[in-house]
């Protein structure tokens, strides 16, 4: 089959690999109709997640047609239209039971390597390195799904591929995200990225009942985007004035929001000159991992015993946390890959009564074969690129 | 160097140490290395704690044991990957396998882990699918 494998850093390359079999009872096999690039496999593109390794199959969003299935898949059957979360979930382990399928205790096959960088292990991520467990990823042909019986979700032939499509990971992301920040109605939230993440984050957070949401990224277009179709009441480009925390306080009466959603993570591009200078040369250095200037912004424009949820990927280690704001403010700091196997039944139902189209966020529709080009524009956000679907 | 390892598996104590002795279950490694074992109820129901207490030094001193772990023949990291297996064969019915690591865990496979992408028929075989 065709797939996109990752070649070293800033390159990848569509290669005819193996076509994947079944390997356990409980596995299926996908024949994938349509596949997305996530922002976050722009940090394995640029090289700042470990433990990859030349030939490795990218992708964790994708969906498509179930062609063959374990003696261990009941609830499926060949033919079956489906949709596949991007975290890989045994449904056994406690955590799964508490619904913390992230956190699955046994899908990740390279645990111990888990364990010696976060303490514990996390559960198998298709195509995102040999630390989530080393599965090939969904920017193919086909596909190996594991545990195919928990994680995929049914979906009917009348709702079009990109409106369903991104159940997979960044509407679920984007709404775990909102879902962290306890919205009761009424309440402002700040959501620090307007990529596709943000976005959904933005559109969850409205859904759930926050009376002002406020958008902040430095392109315009993405912007126009949060203001337009995912629904921000308020925008911040930080391309013209780079103190947010400062604008924040503006726009809430000196408040602060109720709640700061980080949907960027471990590649911030703000920053102020000397701290961001630091970061730069430390992550270039890999001495530190993660620029954090999203996240310390979080922290200081928070309102106090404000929360703030962590939705953008970080691997390893930042700087200058800001620990006195943090503390003395009273904040709550949550976080985490999202538990998509959670929100799929009630996400699909908002898609199916029509309170959210997904489909918004896409501006490229490409052919695998361009996958390369496809990882360029989006990384560089050439041609007010926001959102690219593969088609293999 | 510690010579314990543990891991928490969610059924009682009865039903896991019935089932540590199972054919296909059983942790061949660390039932020859005549390791001492115990069970006990972890507390609020999150089922057993298993811990493995090896009790013995690694043959070769300091070099040997660098050795090992290098290599991932280290008793301890053996014991890890016998456990993993129990626990994940125990809760979920089998051992998750990755393109990285067909075999499932394994220590020998940190530091020589296969591509992300589909095995080749004869990569098949020898990784016993």
């Amino acid at each position: 089959m065709r797939a996109t494998v990752w070649s070293g850093r800033n390159e990848v390359s569509v290669e005819t690999v193996p076509d994947p079999t079944i390997l356990n009872d409980r596995d299926a096999i996908v024949k994938i109709s349509s596949t997305a690039i996530c922002g976050s496999d722009l940090h394995l593109y640029d090289g700042y997640v470990p433990t990859m390794k030349r030939g490795d199959i990218l992708g964790h969003e994708f969906m498509g047609e179930v062609v063959e299935k374990g003696k261990g898949v009941g609830n499926l059957e060949v033919g079956d239209r489906v949709v596949v979360p991007f975290p890989i979930a045994c449904g056994n382990c406690w955590s799964c039971k508490q619904g913390l399928y992230s956190v699955c205790e046994n899908s990740n096959p390279n645990s111990g390597m888990a364990e010696k960088m976060f303490g514990h292990s996390t559960c198998g991520i298709f195509g995102y390195s040999h630390l989530t467990g080393g599965y090939a990823g969904g920017q193919a042909e086909y596909a190996r799904v594991p545990f195919a019986d928990v994680g995929p979700i049914k979906v009917e032939e009348d709702l079009t591929d990109e409106q369903v499509l991104f159940l997979s990971d960044i509407f679920p992301t984007g709404w775990f995200g909102a879902d962290l920040c306890d919205i009761e109605g009424g309440e402002t939230i700040a959501v620090f990225g307007a990529g596709p993440v943000g976005q959904f984050a933005i559109a969850s957070a409205i859904l759930m009942g926050a009376e002002r949401v406020i958008a902040i990224d430095q392109y315009d277009y993405r912007l126009q985007m949060a203001r337009n179709k995912a629904g921000a009441t308020d925008v911040i480009d930080f391309s013209k004035d780079a103190d947010i925390v400062e604008q924040l306080k503006e726009l809430t009466g000196g408040r602060g929001p109720d709640a700061v959603i980080d949907a960027v993570g471990m590649e911030a591009a703000h920053g102020h000159g000397a701290v961001h200078a630091m970061d730069r040369v430390k992550q270039a250095s890999r001495s530190e991992t993660d620029r954090g200037h999203a996240l310390r912004d979080a922290i200081l424009a928070c309102r106090p015993g404000g929360i703030v949820s962590v939705i953008g990927v970080y691997g390893g280690l930042m700087d200058k946390f800001p620990t006195g704001a943090f503390m003395n403010k009273g904040l709550q700091l949550r976080a985490g890959q999202a538990h998509v196997q959670k929100y799929l039944k009630p996400l699909y139902e908002h898609i199916r009564n029509g309170d959210i189209d997904p489909s918004f966020v896409v501006t490229h529709r490409l052919d695998l074969d361009q996958a390369s080009n496809a990882y360029e524009t989006f990384k560089h956000k050439q041609d007010e690129c926001v959102k690219v679907v593969l088609k293999p | 160097m510690s010579s314990k390892a543990s891991v928490t598996v969610l059924g009682s104590p009865e039903e896991v140490r019935q089932r540590w002795q199972e054919d296909g279950l059983r942790p061949e490694y660390i039932e020859s290395r005549d390791a001492a074992v115990s069970f006990k109820a972890a507390p609020g129901d999150r089922g057993t704690e298993i811990q493995v207490d090896l009790e013995q030094t690694a043959p070769g001193g300091k070099l040997g044991e660098m050795l090992m772990k290098l290599t991932g023949k280290e008793p301890l990291a053996k014991v890890k990957d016998d456990l993993r297996r129990f626990k994940a064969q125990f809760e979920a019915g089998e051992i998750p396998r990755s393109d990285g690591v067909p075999e499932g865990e394994l220590a020998e496979r940190k530091l020589k882990q296969r591509p992300a992408q589909p095995l080749k028929e004869d990569e098949l075989e020898k990784a016993g699918v």
